[in-house]
């Protein structure tokens, strides 16, 4: 079974005209490195507030359809139960650390969870290193970076150790430097602790190579959905106004021209020149 | 903004930092009781020396004598107003026991200004919640207070930027009598306010997403248990307000217009 599942899901806030979540249905497995992208309001913000359960519960509004994250139906279970399988981090870190030290901040949802004092430790350190601030530990969240704050945010909702991590546009507040390390350690935690990944993003340049699964919005519906090559060199892509790796669109270019460069088409300059490399030898 | 600079704690490593908080306000109690027994200059004099080493252990002296030069004016004021009505109630003379029960009276006040900067200086706003919620005051209300604690420096810096903000589009905040100038700060204030709703907004959805009201019995990383350090300060203030009983009831304390 999939750990996500959507089915037919149609969602409107209160208030709203019309639906921000139009009929969307799809299933992401376990392990997967998934991106969400598509222009600004087109849902993909609202669809990770469904995956724990921010709507409806939080946010009440009008919902049908089916949605189940790790079996759990979200409709009938609250926020605070889902947490422990799904992590949220939001877009602006600031607004997602309250505490006056890191560690504790880090140790906020194990307390509310109830954990003892010796496994809250044990969870913390190891989320702490994962995430490379161990040695910031001690500091007070307006001390510390953009960057350094976001890769807090990463690091509390993973000492839950939950299943997803679900990422809204985590790096909207930061320069490509801290963006792309931020990338590195949601990829790693992917990789090697075998975390499912929903990474919401524009920025496809640096992102396109870690996925596997690529799903693109428009106006409350997905598009398209499927391998990021194949759905990065559908022209109905570009179309949508999504920012499609350079590597990708120069390879397009050149592939127009004749040049033969091989079938499969690069998601980062790295892969690119070593498919020109190949082709000039 | 220089206004907030005083609520910004300076995380210091000293003997007297890291003392339990709850002890330390005993102390502070202690000493707040020992102070109103007394409407002499000797024992108030005492009670504040006593206090010095405090401030040069924990390190703190310039914030401490920063905090006392606040106070000063309130004191200069409490000292005349002393002499004034006993100048005027007691027969139009200036005796030197008037000036000197004048000056007690502001002793007392610096003394207990003097007690309570110490702990405020040398408790953590984060030490300050766990001792609430270890005292048994919902967690609700320790969480709102650190909380709050931990966003005065952001909204001090947004306020910063919607005055910027708004100084670039023409708006003079300077300008005018005092009724003008608190006019001019409302396009400063209302942005300022509607942020601060959205971010609390946020706020909420990110509590809620940490598994904010999982269960009924929350846990907490740290924990504060007394130390030797505790007990010590416990044992001062113990004596302290020994002392200062004893002396209330058996001593007779002169008078430094006596003395000379």
């Amino acid at each position: 079974m999939a750990l996500i599942e959507i089915k037919n899901l149609t969602y409107t806030y209160p208030g709203g005209s019309k639906p921000s979540i139009d009929d969307v249905s799809f299933k992401i497995e376990k392990g997967e490195f998934v991106l969400i992208t598509g222009p600004s309001g087109c849902g993909k913000t609202t669809l990770c507030r469904c995956f724990n359960g921010l709507v409806p519960h939080f946010y009440q509004g009008e919902i049908k359809g089916e949605i189940e994250v790790a079996g759990i139906n979200t409709l009938e279970h609250r926020t605070c139960e889902l947490a422990k399988h799904v992590g949220l981090v939001f877009q602006n870190p600031e607004n997602q650390l309250f505490a006056l030290s890191i560690e504790k901040d880090v140790a906020f949802g194990l307390e509310n969870v109830g954990l003892s004092r010796e496994e809250m430790r044990k969870k913390v350190d190891w989320a702490l290193h994962q995430t490379g601030i161990y040695d910031i530990r001690e500091r007070s969240p307006h001390e510390i970076s953009g960057g350094q704050q976001q890769r807090v945010a990463i690091a509390s909702v993973l000492a839950m150790e939950p299943d997803i991590i679900v990422l809204d546009e985590p790096t909207s507040f930061l320069d490509s430097l801290s963006a792309e390390k931020i990338f590195e350690v949601i990829y790693r935690l992917n990789r090697e602790q075998g975390i499912t990944v929903v990474l919401v993003e524009h920025r496809l340049d640096l992102t396109a190579k870690y996925a596997n699964h690529l799903i693109v919005m428009e106006q409350g519906t997905i598009r398209l959905e499927g391998e990021p090559r194949d759905v990065l060199c559908n022209q109905e892509t570009r179309l949508i106004g999504v920012g499609i790796p350079k590597a990708t669109l120069l390879y397009e270019m050149l592939k127009k021209e004749d040049f033969s460069l091989g079938n499969k088409p690069p998601l980062d300059s790295e892969e690119l020149a070593d498919q020109i490399l190949e082709a000039l030898k | 903004m220089s206004v907030f600079d005083g609520l910004k704690f300076r995380r210091v490593n000293s003997l007297i930092h890291n003392l339990d908080p709850r002890i330390k306000f005993v102390y502070v109690i202690g000493v707040f009781i020992a102070t109103l027994l007394f409407l002499q200059i000797i024992p108030l004099l005492a009670l504040f020396v006593l206090q010095l080493p405090f401030v040069f252990l924990a390190r703190v002296q310039r914030q401490w004598l920063r905090s006392l030069r606040g106070a000063a004016f309130l004191a200069s004021f409490i000292f005349l107003i002393n002499i004034a009505t006993n100048f005027f109630v007691g027969g139009y003379t200036l005796t030197p026991e008037v000036v000197e029960s004048a000056a007690a009276m502001t002793l007392r006040f610096v003394v207990l200004v003097e007690s309570f900067s110490v702990f405020f200086l040398t408790t953590s706003p984060d030490h300050l919640g766990l001792a609430l919620e270890q005292s048994r005051v919902p967690y609700e209300f320790a969480f709102a207070f650190t909380t709050a604690v931990r966003f005065v420096p952001v909204l001090a810096e947004e306020a910063q930027t919607i005055m910027d903000a708004q100084k670039a589009r023409g708006l003079e905040l300077e300008k005018g009598n005092l009724l003008k100038r608190i006019r001019n700060y409302i396009p400063v204030l209302i942005p300022l306010i509607v942020s601060a709703i959205r971010r609390s907004l946020e706020l909420a959805e990110a509590m809620e997403s940490r598994a904010w009201g999982a269960c009924k019995r929350r846990t907490n990383l740290y924990r504060l248990c007394l130390h030797r350090g505790d007990y010590v300060l416990l044992g001062i203030t113990v004596a302290i307000l020994a002392g200062a009983i004893y002396t209330y009831f058996f001593v007779s304390i002169p008078t430094i217009v006596n003395l000379l």
